[in-house]
């Protein structure tokens, strides 16, 4: 056995170190143009192993795989506003680009195992993820759920990279305390996770589709609704057909073959802010009682 | 007997997902599910059946009397004529 001090440090999850690698920055110029196609502000183009992003501000940002991210920005740009560009589209285009698999969910952690959120902007990803925090649930990610689909069974999930933000209403509905403001010009607040956060992969236990109904409840998704739901109209799914550069029929068979992976749920709840709590102990229980 | 139905491979994706065949049409993108009488039709329409073929197979496994089964097979048939799906009709 070797001694304690010559132990070999344990090794990250190839998916973090892939991610981890793929997302560093260097700062240089940044061309507005791409495959033949010129940007204007806030916009993105994806092309081959290359995804290039112009954000208002004159900033640019351009990412190559193997050589990571070249950050254009002029001097006193504020850094949260950097950050948020870094860790937004860029960083799912990343994963996408190296065969991850991005999803539009928050998620929470129990019993070793992730529970995904997922719906349209507004649908309360993040403040049922704040809420559960209350209620005694470990953060795993906020927004963005980037999964390694490599192997066989449940995919896993990678460690949130984002901090988790609410706006006003959310930070009053899901009762925490509003942290700082993302950015001067972004009115949302960072929230510290009052469950805690989880930092290493876990395999993922269940996606739940976020919807609004009379009563909380949960009921499982089969067949052809799995793989129509997986096919959403977020930018993270028209990433990924994008990176993987599938025929129609591809794609057909790739997300057919993660739908039979995953765990799939619709997730109904009232959205009356009076109701609010009824979703959080519904649900807070369901999940307990599927893990125990 | 009748010219035999036969799916034209190259216009549709399919797979089978918890007791659903799903179908995708890939000149439209569009995809849709079937069950029950739908997924059993879609089985028969193997290149060997005619029409009256398989409803002689559809009467010997459903209940439903001849003349409602038809009608589902006959409105099934024009809808996968109409998405391009069956070929040489």
């Amino acid at each position: 056995m070797l001694p304690s001090a010559a132990r070999p440090l344990p090794q990250p999850h190839p998916a973090v170190a892939l991610m981890a690698r793929e997302t560093r920055v260097r700062e240089g110029r940044v061309a507005r143009t791409l495959g033949g196609i010129t940007l204007h502000d806030d916009s993105w183009v994806l092309r081959g192993s290359e995804f290039l992003m112009r954000a208002s501000g004159e900033i640019g940002l351009h990412y190559r795989r193997g050589e990571g991210i070249t950050l254009e920005r002029p001097d006193g740009t504020d850094p949260r506003t950097i950050a948020l560009w870094l860790n937004g589209t860029l960083y799912a285009a990343i994963a996408a680009l190296n065969g991850l698999y991005p999803i539009h969910a928050s998620a929470i952690a129990h019993r070793g195992r992730v529970y995904a959120f997922t719906g349209a902007a507004g649908a309360g990803k993040s403040t049922l993820v704040a809420a559960l925090g209350r209620a005694g649930f470990a953060q795993f990610c906020d927004d963005t759920l980037i999964l390694d689909i490599s192997g066989d069974g449940p995919p896993v999930c990678l460690p949130g990279h984002k901090r988790l933000k609410l706006w006003p209403e959310g930070v009053a509905l899901a009762g925490v305390e509003p942290g700082d403001l993302v950015a001067a010009d972004y009115h949302k607040h960072f929230v510290k996770p009052a469950g805690g956060t989880v930092g290493e992969p876990l395999p993922l236990a269940g996606l739940f589709y976020l919807e609004q109904g009379e009563r909380p409840e949960a009921a499982a998704l089969a067949g052809g609704d799995r793989i129509e739901r997986l096919q959403d109209d977020h930018y993270t799914a028209e990433l990924w057909r994008q990176a993987a550069g599938q025929t129609r029929a591809e794609r057909f068979a790739s997300l057919a073959a993660l739908a039979r992976r995953i765990a799939m749920q619709r997730f109904a709840r009232p959205f009356d802010p009076a109701r609010f709590a009824e979703g959080i102990d519904f649900i807070a229980a369901h999940i307990e009682g599927t893990s125990a | 007997m009748s010219l035999p139905l036969t799916k034209d491979p190259t216009a549709f994706a399919e797979t089978r997902i918890d007791d659903e065949i799903v179908v995708m049409n890939l000149a439209s993108g569009d995809f849709f599910s079937l069950q029950d009488t739908g997924a059993a039709i879609w089985d028969l329409i193997d290149g060997t059946r005619d029409r009256a073929a398989v409803l002689a197979a559809l009467a010997r496994d459903y209940a439903a009397g001849d003349a409602d089964l038809a009608a589902e097979l006959d409105a099934f048939l024009a809808d996968l004529r109409g998405s391009g799906l069956l070929s040489g009709i």
